[in-house]
């Protein structure tokens, strides 16, 4: 006999991403009990309480208390699994001790420190030198932001295969190296810092530059760099300048997503965005940390992009933008890095300040450009100086090839239109130069 | 396919238990958001008579000895994870409530099935009667 179904005319909303949150916070929170050479089991066990709740909830409704639920379920889970299996035989009633200390209902503070903690633990484990940094991010991705092995693959632009072979690679990394579960301290938090930052950088970028595939889950990837930062920022084993300069860079730069593209998914520059879609919340909070940075001496790259955004962010519009400014900060960042990708934004900077000629000139005395020779950028940023200087032919053929090495539709559309309107000899205007039919 | 109309209502049987295997918590809250106000709505209007979720475990029983045997009843992709009970009249709206299930895409199937308005073998003999007077 089955009950009628119970209708509930209020049913509670979940949370933005609540399953996402809860998934990470709880597989760090069992790797801290099981050991994090038990990731997987970790990783298991939630999954499973987020598929009992989705075989349950449908029908009986959500419950009052949805992450104290999954919570317990994810708990359950673990005891039924050890209480069953040989491979907890000298650590079985430890572990079965921990799982049952765990508090069953809601967040207490107290526990909110914990799991604080553990996921920190599990960012620097994550990020341990042993792993290559390509396997760092992947791996930091899943266990970290609970993302599929589907989901990184799209924002990776990889195979699911290739990923699933890198999570396991990682993972069995951290078995063989015998990796701690814990935040180092002294001289090695240091270091081990720089590869955390790294990470969360690499993360923020990957979102940040939508390569392609799904829009959404790109705007995921920044969230979730920005989500982690802040919970780095917040420890006072890891908060220092460059944990906040990261931050604030993230911040900033994410306050700008939303204007990069108009309504129909047409890129937009700069100076043609409505920055009136800026967040301004997001743009408070990534100066506060800008200004958490500026305490002591240090002064690392995220300081100088912080810094450049923060001159974007703070531009009342396009034309007041202190461009002087942004390329005194390109000059110090072009000292510490070697990077073409900064040469070639540097030399947008210059042509800002001192004209497209100059530009050009910096672009001519870039050390390795070679290696920009199949970086579409490069050759947008060529075609755009060449129009500036009134040379259109030349500044066609330059988005031509940008076009060719770029996969990305939004992109090759944009493009397609700059090369339109040098062809036709007009100023280019977003949206006008389309071709017909 | 018939479409004689049904006072007993359909039933939905949710098929396979191992369709969500692959799929990252985000997407496991996005199908439960949609099945939720899927649910919610059915609910208003008056069309869902009882639902529920059927345990993965249970036993079956078989034979003269009536011997007990734990499941499995069938393979995860057949094997019915919970049901609903409609309230419609027809096999065409069953079937549009159907189509309508959030997790169709990720490989869950439904299947629809009229409840029979009385014990199929005594319609029959009845029919045969009224076939034989005739």
């Amino acid at each position: 006999m089955s009950a009628p179904p119970v209708h509930n005319p209020e049913v509670p909303k979940l949370t933005e991403h609540l399953f996402r949150h809860e998934a990470a916070k709880l597989v760090s929170t069992l790797t801290g009990i099981f050991g994090i050479h038990r990731l997987q089991l970790a990783e298991d066990v939630v999954q499973e309480a987020m598929i009992r709740a989705l075989q349950t909830w449908p029908y009986y409704g959500v419950p009052a208390n949805p992450a104290a639920w999954l919570m317990q379920t994810a708990k359950n889970r673990a005891l039924d699994l050890i209480r069953r299996e040989k491979l907890f035989n000298e650590k079985q009633l430890e572990i079965a001790a921990s799982l049952e200390a765990l508090p069953d209902e809601g967040d207490t503070p107290r526990f909110d420190d914990e799991i604080r903690d553990d996921r920190l633990r599990l960012i620097f484990a994550c990020c341990h030198p042993a792993i290559s940094l390509e396997d760092q991010t992947v791996l930091a991705l899943k266990t970290l932001c609970a993302f599929s092995v589907t989901e990184i693959a799209t924002a990776f632009l990889s195979s699911e295969g290739a990923i699933a072979k890198r999570l396991t690679r990682a993972k069995q990394r951290i078995q063989d190296q015998r990796i701690p579960f814990e935040i180092p301290s002294g001289a090695e938090l240091e270091s081990r810092l720089d590869g955390v930052l790294q990470v969360l950088y690499l993360l923020f970028n990957e979102g940040y530059k939508a390569s392609s595939g799904e829009l959404i889950v790109k705007e995921d990837l920044c969230r979730e760099a920005i989500r982690l930062g802040g919970l780095l920022a917040a420890h006072p084993a890891a908060d220092h300048p460059r944990t906040h300069a990261l931050l604030a860079l993230m911040l900033l730069d994410a306050a700008r997503i939303p204007a990069r593209q108009d309504r129909d998914g047409n890129i937009l520059r700069l100076m043609d965005q409505d920055r009136e879609s800026w967040d301004r919340t997001l743009i408070a909070a990534g100066l506060w940390h800008l200004s958490q940075s500026s305490r002591g001496e240090e002064l690392s790259e995220y300081h100088l992009q912080a810094g450049i955004a923060a001159c974007h962010c703070t531009a009342a519009d396009y034309r007041a933008t202190d461009w002087a400014r942004i390329l005194k900060h390109y000059d110090r960042w072009q000292e510490v890095s070697d990077s073409p990708v900064v040469a070639l934004n540097r030399a947008v900077a210059v042509a800002n300040v001192h004209g497209a000629e100059a530009g050009m000139k910096a672009l001519r005395e870039i050390a390795k450009p070679e290696q920009l020779e199949t970086y579409y950028l490069f050759h947008a940023v060529v075609g755009d100086f060449e129009e500036r200087m009134e040379r259109r032919q030349e500044a066609a053929a330059s988005f031509s090839k940008a076009i060719e090495l770029t996969g990305v539709a939004a992109e090759k559309t944009f493009l397609d239109e700059r090369r339109r309107a040098c062809e036709s000899n007009v100023p280019y205007r977003p949206g006008k130069h389309r071709p017909k039919g | 396919m018939n479409s004689y109309t049904n006072s007993n209502g359909y039933l939905l049987l949710f098929r396979g238990t191992d369709w969500h295997l692959q799929m990252s918590p985000e997407e496991i809250q996005q199908v439960m958001g949609d099945w939720g106000s899927w649910f919610d709505r059915l609910g208003k209007e008056g069309k869902l008579a009882a639902a529920n979720p059927l345990e993965n475990e249970g036993v079956v029983i078989s034979g003269k000895a009536r011997t007990v045997s734990d499941g499995p009843f069938a393979e995860a992709k057949e094997s019915v994870g919970g049901f609903f009970l409609l309230k419609v009249e027809t096999m065409e709206e069953a079937l549009a409530i159907a189509k309508e299930c959030p997790a169709l895409p990720y490989g869950l199937t439904v299947e629809v099935r009229p409840v029979a308005p009385a014990c199929p073998a005594a319609r029959m003999a009845d029919e045969a009667g009224q076939h034989a007077m005739a």
